[in-house]
């Protein structure tokens, strides 16, 4: 049965996508900038445009340009980049683990911090200890990324030289294995915490509202009755029916996750997919653009099933099928 | 079962504390020896410079390839892959001597065949620049022998010899571009030339390396290599150059070029020129086909209304200096001293709108009172368009102006935007561009002013501005050889823009270059490390 509801939902992405990158295409033609006057830049004749537009196919009729980008879809053609004449699968794949590593990381953080600090909000609800945790968590969900991410370089890595400023690895360096890995962690640091700051916000504040409901309930009454333990009380019986809000919002979190993205690779110069989006919207590189609206799109319907199997499997009275 | 979420929890643990504890390990800035580390802004997507004009690929590539010739700050032609050259049949003919010897990074020889390909199939096709300034007039070009390079052209044409360095145009290898499409060739991504340094790796979005080249033709390098690191944010450029992390910024923003400047490990050093584009002028121009502004005396009114000198202390912050010309004071034999060029001057500028028929009755903006075209009682709203890079210029215009009753709404448009509105569909009434003139008027200059110039193009005749006169002096400076004669010709140019004022030139803006006490003795934009060197 799982296996069933597997295969419907992974074919369910293939018209989500089609539909996205439809109404993408149409947006994208329909805001203002010609791709070939970013791509040739000043100092071109209107020849030379001409030229230009006909070596891109932007010479032909919007319909046209949808149909054929379509039929080069479906056999697997994503095109050329405009800017960097190279395959836009190829350019968009080498980014994509820069992207998945800071994403991870970032989301590995909120749960890990948000946890802890959702319990120790819930557990005694409007304490003092409680108020400060809610104070801290909506100042996070309020703060730009960019602001953190431009106070994180100043603070930790001009002030206390803790972290690097910027890449994802040393320049120039050529390390390998551990000392790779090591370097690679030194430099995620700062924009993973960056990128997981408004992620512990929310699930902060999902989690304890959880947890408040939930500790209010019969079993728990029931368990502290037989002796259970407070610790055993929170982690055995309360945890696993919080965190399936949490764990569903996760879900939906990577559209924002990679936006964040976009802007958090820029302050840090991480070479991921979200500093390609930036680029590829300035030169108006269509065949880019669209790869990339693709790969995201299907990146949050997986990501959306995955919270739903794992929903099922921490919640035994959720069943897929 | 219900475990497996702690078990899942203390794992994600392990790592995020194995993370911080690497993460925060210090770690002293990795020593780089001889090698210098520079940031770029943006990744430039491959390093073909022969088939774009994009600063970004030219800052990233031009480090490899070499022109027939070099323009130094000066803007005086020095021998590259050219040795010499001679100007024949009046200024109609360039016969260009290559140097002996010099070969490509792969082995193979450089010849006379690789100059004619790279021209015929290559810069005349996709150099935005190159093919619209030599196609119209460039009859031929010949290789009659391994070593000579002519050029004829359909009549005497005197700018040439600025247009022919790495920039403009530079040379690329026959033997690996020849029978390909130049612009999915994938040379562009491991490419070969005859520069300074050769392509060492490219990692996309994250640096390009390059070592140096020992066999180069010219003074070899001392660095031992170049690292270009992709910095998108200004910001961040300067805190990695602070923290020791790069060694060489392009430019800098204002308010931080203040601070860098007391700091002892780092140097700062103005420059005009860029790969980019050399020589800018950030100059407002008027929509000539709308009503308010074919009338001279409302251009001359916004003219005279203008602190110019405010834009230097508070747009720049001191970076570059008071526009005193149409033409940069960097190309120094086209531009003019001395001009009359109109004083800030709010009674004048008042008293001019008022003739001009835009009256203050009462009310802070005037409004039409008998203005041709224009129904009276209109208020003197301008819609102001400009690239969002440039948006301060546009604040304190719309203070300025206000001054005197001319009411400014100034719209920041991202710059393919911009360069739309304003140049493809005309849909402004004033604007500013960083003009950036180059190396020759002809090249840079003469697009401003000629009425075949207004055309959908960027950067072109913004104003739509039409002079016969105009029209026939940049003719006449375009063919002429004499230097005291285009001098002369460029003055008149100059003097007949001020007169009837298309536009109103600002700020001659400069680069703000900012490198490390450790590495010295860089040189122009194109080639800015290949005299360079850094202690360890």
């Amino acid at each position: 049965m799982t296996h069933r509801y597997v295969i419907r939902r992974l074919l369910q992405v293939v018209p989500t996508v089609i539909g996205i990158v439809l109404v993408a295409f149409v947006l994208i033609h329909a805001a203002p900038g010609d791709p070939v006057l970013a791509l040739a830049g000043e100092h071109g004749d209107a020849a030379y445009y001409d030229f230009m537009r006909h070596r891109f196919g932007l010479d032909q009729s919007l319909p046209r340009q949808m149909l054929t980008f379509l039929t080069r879809i479906v056999t697997g053609d994503f095109g050329f980049s405009y800017v960097q004449g190279r395959s836009t699968i190829l350019v968009i794949a080498e980014r994509i683990p820069a992207t998945a590593l800071l994403g991870a990381t970032a989301l590995v953080i909120a749960l890990v911090v948000s946890v802890p600090l959702g319990a120790m909000a819930a557990k005694h609800p409007d304490s003092a200890r409680d108020g400060v945790i809610s104070s801290v968590a909506l100042t996070l969900f309020s703060a730009p990324a960019f602001w953190l991410a431009q106070l994180a370089i100043l603070c930790f890595a001009l002030g206390l030289r803790l972290f690097p400023v910027q890449g994802m690895t040393t320049a120039g360096a050529d390390r390998a294995g551990v000392a790779h890995a090591i370097d690679v962690a030194r430099h995620l640091a700062l924009p993973a915490l960056a990128l997981a700051a408004q992620e512990i916000a929310v699930l902060v504040r999902l989690i304890r509202s959880g947890l408040i409901d939930e500790l209010a309930r019969d079993h728990i009454r029931t368990a502290r009755a037989k002796g259970v333990g407070e610790l055993s009380v929170l982690v055995r019986h309360a945890f696993p029916r919080a965190l399936v809000p949490a764990l569903t919002v996760v879900g939906t979190r990577i559209g924002h996750l990679i936006a964040g993205a976009a802007v958090v690779e820029v302050v840090f110069g991480w070479p991921g997919m979200g500093r390609l989006l930036m680029t590829a919207l300035q030169t108006r590189d269509t065949p880019v653009l669209l790869g990339l609206f693709i790969v995201v799109s299907s990146s949050v319907v997986v990501v959306n099933l995955i919270s739903d199997l794992v929903h099922a499997t921490i919640d035994p009275r959720v069943r897929v099928g | 079962m219900t475990r497996s979420p702690h078990r899942i929890l203390a794992s994600l643990g392990a790592i995020s504390v194995f993370g911080f504890l690497t993460g925060c390990a210090r770690d002293a800035v990795t020593p780089r020896g001889n090698t210098l580390v520079a940031a770029i802004t943006s990744d430039p997507g491959h390093l073909n410079p022969a088939i774009t004009t994009n600063g970004g690929v030219h800052t990233a590539s031009d480090l490899l390839y070499d022109g027939l010739i070099s323009l130094g700050d000066d803007l005086v032609p020095k021998p590259a892959l050219a040795e010499r050259w001679t100007v024949e049949d009046g200024g109609a003919r360039y016969r260009f001597t290559l140097r002996r010897g010099v070969k490509w990074h792969d082995g193979q020889p450089f010849t006379s065949a690789d100059v004619k390909f790279s021209f015929d199939s290559v810069l005349l096709r996709f150099h935005s620049r190159t093919r619209a300034s030599l196609a119209p007039v460039l009859l031929r070009i010949e290789a009659p022998d391994d070593t000579t390079v002519v050029f004829q052209f359909k009549r005497p044409y005197a700018p040439l010899l600025a247009q022919l360095d790495v920039v403009e145009a530079p040379i690329i290898p026959r033997h690996l571009y020849a029978g390909t499409d130049p612009l999915k060739n994938p040379r562009n991504m491991t490419p070969v030339g005859t520069g300074p340094f050769r392509f060492g790796s490219y990692a996309h979005g994250t640096e390009i390396r390059y070592g140096r080249n020992a066999s180069y033709f010219g003074t070899a390098p001392s660095l031992d290599g170049v690292v270009l690191r992709v910095i998108p944010d200004a910001g961040t450029q300067v805190a990695a150059l602070e923290a020791g992390e790069v060694d060489w910024l392009f430019g800098v923003p204002g308010p931080d070029r203040v601070r860098l400047r007391t700091l002892a490990n780092i140097r700062l050093h103005q420059s005009s020129v860029s790969p980019g584009g050399s020589n800018c002028v950030s100059t407002v121009g008027f929509n000539l086909d709308r009503p308010v502004f074919r009338d001279l005396r409302v251009r001359q009114a916004v003219a005279h209304a203008l602190d110019r000198g405010q834009f230097v202390e508070r747009v720049t912050f001191g970076e570059g200096r008071l526009a005193d010309a149409p033409i940069s004071s960097a190309i120094a034999f086209a531009h003019a001293d001395h001009l009359a060029m109109p004083a800030f001057d709010t009674l004048r500028a008042d008293s001019m709108l008022t003739a001009a028929g835009w009256h203050r009755s009462g009310a802070t903006i005037r409004e039409a009172v008998r203005v041709k075209g224009v129904k009276d009682g209109t208020p003197l709203v301008i819609t102001f368009k400009v690239m969002t890079s440039m948006a301060p210029y546009g604040e304190l215009l719309r203070a300025q102006l206000k001054r005197v009753g001319i009411d400014l709404t100034v719209v920041a448009l991202e710059p393919v935007v911009f360069a739309q509105s304003v140049f493809t569909a005309r849909d402004f009434d004033m604007s500013i561009a960083p003009y950036c003139q180059g190396s020759d008027p002809q090249i840079g200059v003469q697009r401003m002013y000629a009425s075949s110039s207004i055309a959908p193009v960027p950067f072109s005749n913004m104003a739509g501005y039409r002079n016969a006169t105009m029209d026939s002096l940049f003719d006449r400076a375009g063919s002429a050889l004499d230097i005291e004669e285009r001098r002369r010709v460029y003055r008149q140019i100059q003097e007949l823009a001020v007169r009837d004022q298309p536009y109103v030139w600002l700020v001659e803006t400069t680069n703000t270059r900012a490198y490390s006490t450790r590495c010295h003795g860089f040189g122009v934009a194109a080639h800015f490390a290949a005299t360079a060197s850094c202690t360890p």
